[in-house]
């Protein structure tokens, strides 16, 4: 059994593993919790006098073992912290030189794409809006300009790990690296009213050549 | 203390101010509330099993039926079931009777609060009656889509459009519902401050009434915030303001920030009483003294401090700066480290015991255990920004505030009430029929959500009606398999219920009759008569020593109340 989709970005992998990384501190957690919850039960019936019992000061020797499991978890914790943040700044607070930008506006209850036209450059006379078919290169530094017209949607790419939020009145940019090719989905990870289960998109990851025929097939529609 | 009249049912039921009484009517209120709940849940997910056709008692649904049930079973299992449930009944019942006086500091204000409370259920409700239907935004009732669903370009605007539709009952309901609850708690805090029984002091309380305590206190912090922006919400919907339209310069994350700082302490409002109720529980039949009482108030204090600090944790994605999100992340996955100790301090409490499995024990240690296990460590994933990326808004989130709040509020509240059943109502619960409901609910829960964890890994996202436009990603035979594995077991839970409530209805009238103290426990409460009177004590009860002197040394039995020397 696969617990992840397929993955086609270069952050997908790391998303994964950071995953198993929580995944395995939650583990050793989960082991020693256990035991501490099991044994009691299974020992309940042994024989104790009432001085055994009576586990009651504040002062008695186990209160050690609260203070090594509250430390065990934090060495945990800030394993888990260390690893996360390297990824957080690379995916969300830097941006690398892009190759090839586009926006994507969302409204109820399609996305519309907008490709930068002929010249290459966003939000000039060329540019070209299609609906719900994107078209990107791979092994490239896309950036996405962000947008909703109505409502909070989010633009959710489950096989890239990439989710952002869309919002009316605001641009977001994020970039994005696909490294496989194929079709993928787009889908609309925020409620968004009547139609929020008919907002699905396809996501087109092609090689070089068959990116550039599909652009012209795209351009030349329009013309 | 003076003599009260026996008084008839509808008096007794309408106009009594007795602390008990009005603990009974939230709990029946609470209980006919979870019936609109677990009936819309059980209609969506047959829905998302088997599709929307011919849905046994109900008939076909439609995608904006489908939105208006998922909203409202959210805001229903939240405010209407799980604030009576853990901090109005528990905390209207358990308080005064515990710290050993005949009632609340303010019963006239307690009956208002629970007026309130009942108002705020008939408001919500008759949003279904509206002529545009219910509310179908999602409980967190994120703005555009709450002033309408178009966004502010909706071309209704009048004042009448406006009023007469499921979003202005929706949050005039829950702004109501917030004001009872508000009325709730200061009455709690000014008696457990006030009307404590001699020589009661503050270390000394129970559990549960620090718990109960501390709740109220994080409400009362948090929830002034979204007082207010419901308050702006309602005046968008109806006069046309724009506090959350970007267009006008309003901002529509102003709300989530509102609505969040409020909505994670909520979570541990739900959670505190009942851990509190699981403390009690755990130290009387493992008839040890609670170990840890101390550091598990201090722990629980520096909890709800944190929590007021944690709220961008469901936002990390929402267009809030990136950079706020390290910080919100690394205090959200800190704050497991009080919670680690506080789980620890209750297995101490465990170890070297003389357990025993009653009813009560058995809902108290699968409450721990799911809310531990599957709860609060999936609350490790989400709190990482990074995997949140992809996890937020997907079933993995579900799965998880399910196992914090189905532990807390459903498996806490039966702990309780098998716990408790006996003082206030005077008779016993059937005890097989209470470890056939345990089982059966324990067991359908972990199966309802086990596969929801799953699919959320697959990226099954989040309300969505139909999904077999996502053919290749999420219509797999694994995946539609697995939403039939948790759409039956749900409809099994339900079924259980209904053993639970022969059982408590039928015991009312012919239980076996209970003594005083069936659990041989130490708090106050089993020493007053069962079921007590109004007044409650006979003569108000002195107090020389905490409630958990189980097994101690010095004496012949293994109780020891806290009214004697």
């Amino acid at each position: 059994m696969n617990f992840f989709p397929e993955s086609n970005s270069s952050i997908a992998l790391e998303i994964d593993n950071l995953f198993w990384i929580i995944t395995g501190v939650v583990g050793i957690a989960t082991v020693i919790t256990l035991f501490l919850f099991v044994y009691p039960m299974i020992t309940r019936k042994k024989k104790r006098t009432k001085i055994e019992r009576y586990m009651v000061d504040f002062t008695h020797k186990h209160r050690i073992w609260l203070y090594t499991g509250m430390f065990l978890l934090l060495m945990g914790d800030l394993y888990i912290l260390v690893k996360e943040h390297s990824i957080w700044q690379r995916v969300e607070q830097e941006l690398p030189e892009p190759d090839f930008k586009i926006a994507i506006v969302g409204k109820q209850w399609m996305w519309e794409i907008i490709y930068p036209g002929p010249d290459g450059k966003l939000y000039t006379d060329d540019d070209v809006s299609a609906i719900n078919n994107l078209h990107l290169p791979v092994n490239r530094v896309i950036h996405m300009d962000l947008k909703a017209l109505d409502v909070i949607h989010s633009v959710f790419l489950p096989q890239s790990r990439f989710k952002q939020d869309v919002l009316p009145g605001r641009t977001i940019t994020r970039w994005i690296k696909l490294n496989k090719e194929g079709k993928f989905d787009i889908t609309c990870a925020e409620i968004c009213g009547l139609g929020h289960s008919m907002m699905r998109g396809n996501l087109f990851v092609e090689s070089e050549e068959e990116w550039k025929d599909s652009m012209d097939k795209i351009y030349g529609i329009k013309k | 203390m003076t003599e009260h009249k026996k008084t008839g049912f509808l008096k007794r039921f309408f106009f009594s101010l007795d602390h008990k009484d009005i603990g009974f009517q939230y709990l029946l209120t609470a209980m006919f509330m979870a019936a609109f709940g677990g009936f819309f849940v059980y209609v969506f997910r047959y829905n998302l099993a088997f599709g929307p056709d011919d849905i046994p008692l109900y008939g076909n649904l439609a995608a904006k039926e489908y939105n208006q049930l998922v909203t409202n079973h959210g805001a229903i299992m939240i405010f209407w079931v799980g604030m009576p449930m853990v901090l109005a009944v528990l905390g209207n019942f358990l308080i005064p009777i515990m710290i050993g006086t005949d009632d609340m500091a303010f019963p006239l204000l307690n009956k208002i609060s629970y007026w309130t409370f009942l108002l705020s259920c008939i408001v919500l409700l008759s949003g279904f009656l509206m002529p545009t239907g219910a509310f179908g935004g999602g409980w967190t009732m994120y703005p555009p889509l709450s002033v309408s669903d178009f966004g502010y370009n909706n071309p209704n605007t009048t004042f009448k459009a406006n009023f007469f539709t499921g979003n202005t009952f929706f949050l005039m309901a829950v702004a109501l519902e917030f004001i009872s609850m508000l009325m709730g708690g200061i009455n709690f805090i000014v008696t457990t401050l006030n009307k404590r029984a001699k020589g009661l002091s503050l270390m000394k309380l129970p559990i549960v009434v620090w718990m109960i305590n501390i709740a109220s206190l994080l409400f009362m912090f948090s929830v002034g915030p979204l007082i207010a922006g419901t308050f702006m919400l309602l005046m968008d919907i109806l006069v046309g303001t724009g506090f959350f339209d970007a267009y006008r310069g309003g901002d529509p994350i102003l709300w989530q920030h509102l609505f969040w700082f409020f909505g994670h302490p909520e979570v541990y409002v739900l959670l505190l009483p009942s851990l509190g109720v699981v403390g009690e529980i755990f130290s009387t039949f493992s008839r040890k003294p609670f170990f840890g009482y101390k550091m598990v108030i201090f722990l629980v204090l520096i909890a709800g401090i944190l929590s007021l600090v944690v709220w961008a944790h469901h936002q990390f994605v929402s267009g809030i700066d990136p950079g706020a999100a390290n910080i919100f992340s690394l205090l959200t996955i800190i704050i497991s480290i009080p919670f680690a100790g506080m789980v620890l301090a209750y297995l101490g409490t465990l170890w070297r015991g003389d357990i025993k499995f009653t009813v009560p024990m058995m809902f108290a240690l699968g409450m721990l255990a799911s809310f531990t296990f599957f709860g609060g460590f999936t609350g490790l994933h989400l709190g990482s920004n990074v995997f949140d990326i992809y996890a937020h808004d997907t079933y993995f989130v579900i799965a998880h505030f399910h196992y914090t709040l189905f532990p807390s509020v459903i498996l806490g509240g039966f702990a309780a009430i098998y716990y408790w059943y006996p003082k206030f109502s005077g008779r016993k619960l059937n005890k097989t029929l209470g470890k056939i409901h345990f089982w059966g609910t324990f067991i359908f829960f972990n199966s309802i959500f086990i596969p929801l964890f799953w699919l959320g890994l697959q990226g099954q996202h989040r309300r969505i009606f139909d999904y077999s436009n996502w053919d290749k990603l999420l219509m797999q035979p694994n995946h539609i398999m697995a939403r039939q594995i948790a759409t039956v077991s749900l409809i099994f839970l339900i079924i259980t219920q209904f053993i639970f409530l022969f059982n408590f209805f039928k015991s009312l009238y012919k239980g076996k009759v209970a003594e005083k103290n069936p659990w041989k426990s130490n708090t106050l409460e089993w020493q007053a008569s069962s079921p007590p009177g109004h007044g409650n004590f006979a003569l108000y009860p002195a107090v020389y020593r905490w409630p958990y002197d189980y097994n101690h040394p010095d004496r012949d039995t293994d109780f020891l109340p806290q009214n004697e020397k």
